[in-house]
C-alpha cells in the first residue's frame, strides 16, 4: 500500500478500521486516480462479497445475540476463522461454546492480521518483493483446505472453483472470486445430491 | 494522497466492510434464503479457499506459468502434502516455504 503512494498513517488507519486485504489493494489504483468515492465503495463491496457468504452461513449460529453484537462478530471475520468455525460445525453442528469459539479466534486473527499488517506497513521498503514471502500466506491457506476437501462434493467443487478462479483471473475488481465460489458451490451441491439419490 | 479525498475513501472502504460482513447479521432472520440454498452454502468455505490459492500458485505477475519454471505451484503442492501427511500447519507453512526458496535458487529466479 505504501509502495503505491498512500501515507503510512493513512494505510494503518485503512488497515486498522477496513480490515480487508484485499479490498485495500483493489481500491488503491482507484484512489490514486482520485476515482470517484462510490466507485470505491462498489469496488470494495464486490471484492468482499465472499464474507456475504460466510456471514449468511454463520448468521443462524449468533441468532440469540443483540444486533451490537452481531455486527461486530460480522465484522471480525475472516477466511482463516471461517474455515475454522465451519471444521468446527462439521465436527460438532450444536457446539454449546460455539460463539465464544469463534470470538477468541476472529479477535486473535485481527489483532494479529493488524500486527503484521503494520509491520508491514512500517518496513514495505526493507523486505524485497523477490523474496516472495507472500507465499507463506497461500501456504497456510492450504492447510486450511485440505482437511475440508475429504468428501467427494467438497473436493469437485473446490477444483471448480479453482479453475474458474485462474480462467476469470483478468477480470476487473476481482470478480472471478465471487463467480469461482459461485460456481464451485453449484457444482458441489449437484455433486452432493446425486451421491444422496444413488 | 493526503488530501480529505483519501480520508473519505478509508471511511467508504470500511463502509463496505461492513456492508458486506456485518449486513446478513444484522438483518439477521428478516433476510430469508430458501433451505435448499442454505445448505449448499456449507460448501463456500472450500470453494472460497480454492479459489484464493489457485491464482496464488499459478500465476507469476500477470501470466499464467503452469511449467516447472514456475516454482510456486511445486512448492504448494508439496505443502499440501506436507500437510496431509504432519497435521501440521508450521510443518506446512515452513516445508512449503523451504521447497519454494530451493527450487527458486535451483532454478536460479
Amino acid at each position: 500500500m505504501v509502495k503505491s503512494g498512500l501515507g503510512v498513517t493513512e494505510a494503518i488507519v485503512l488497515s486498522l478500521l477496513a480490515y480487508a486485504g484485499s479490498a485495500q489493494l483493489a481500491a488503491l489504483p482507484l484512489m490514486a486516480s482520485f476515482a470517484p468515492i462510490w466507485l470505491v465503495i462498489v469496488t470494495a463491496v464486490i471484492v468482499n462479497l465472499r464474507f456475504v457468504v460466510y456471514s449468511v452461513m454463520a448468521r443462524s449460529h449468533f441468532a440469540g445475540l443483540s444486533t451490537t453484537k452481531r455486527i461486530w462478530l460480522g465484522y471480525l471475520v475472516g477466511d482463516i476463522m471461517f474455515a475454522r468455525f465451519s471444521a468446527l460445525l462439521e465436527r460438532e453442528p450444536n457446539y454449546p461454546h460455539r460463539v465464544a469459539y469463534y470470538f477468541g479466534g476472529a479477535s486473535c486473527n485481527w489483532m494479529w492480521w493488524q500486527v503484521s499488517s503494520i509491520i508491514g506497513i512500517l518496513a514495505a521498503t526493507a523486505i524485497p518483493i523477490s523474496w516472495g514471502l507472500e507465499l507463506a500466506g497461500t501456504l497456510t491457506l492450504i492447510a486450511l483446505l485440505v482437511p475440508l476437501c475429504r468428501q467427494w462434493p467438497v473436493l469437485a467443487g473446490a477444483a471448480v472453483a479453482a479453475v474458474t478462479s485462474v480462467i476469470a483471473h483478468g477480470l476487473p475488481f476481482r470478480l472471478g472470486l465471487p463467480l469461482a465460489i459461485l460456481f464451485g458451490v453449484a457444482v458441489a451441491f449437484v455433486v452432493d445430491r446425486r451421491r444422496m439419490a444413488a | 494522497m493526503t488530501e480529505p479525498y483519501v480520508w473519505w475513501a478509508i471511511l467508504g472502504i470500511t463502509l463496505a466492510t461492513f456492508i458486506t460482513r456485518s449486513g446478513p447479521h444484522w438483518l439477521g432472520e428478516r433476510l430469508r434464503i430458501p433451505p435448499t440454498f442454505d445448505s449448499a452454502l456449507r460448501f463456500a468455505p472450500a470453494c472460497a479457499l480454492a479459489a484464493i490459492i489457485a491464482p496464488d500458485l499459478l500465476f507469476v505477475g500477470d501470466s499464467l506459468v503452469l511449467t516447472f519454471e514456475n516454482p510456486r505451484w511445486m512448492a504448494g503442492l508439496a505443502a499440501a502434502a506436507v500437510f496431509a501427511a504432519t497435521r501440521s500447519m508450521i510443518a506446512t507453512i515452513v516445508g512449503g516455504m523451504a521447497i519454494f526458496w530451493l527450487l527458486k535458487a535451483w532454478l536460479g529466479a
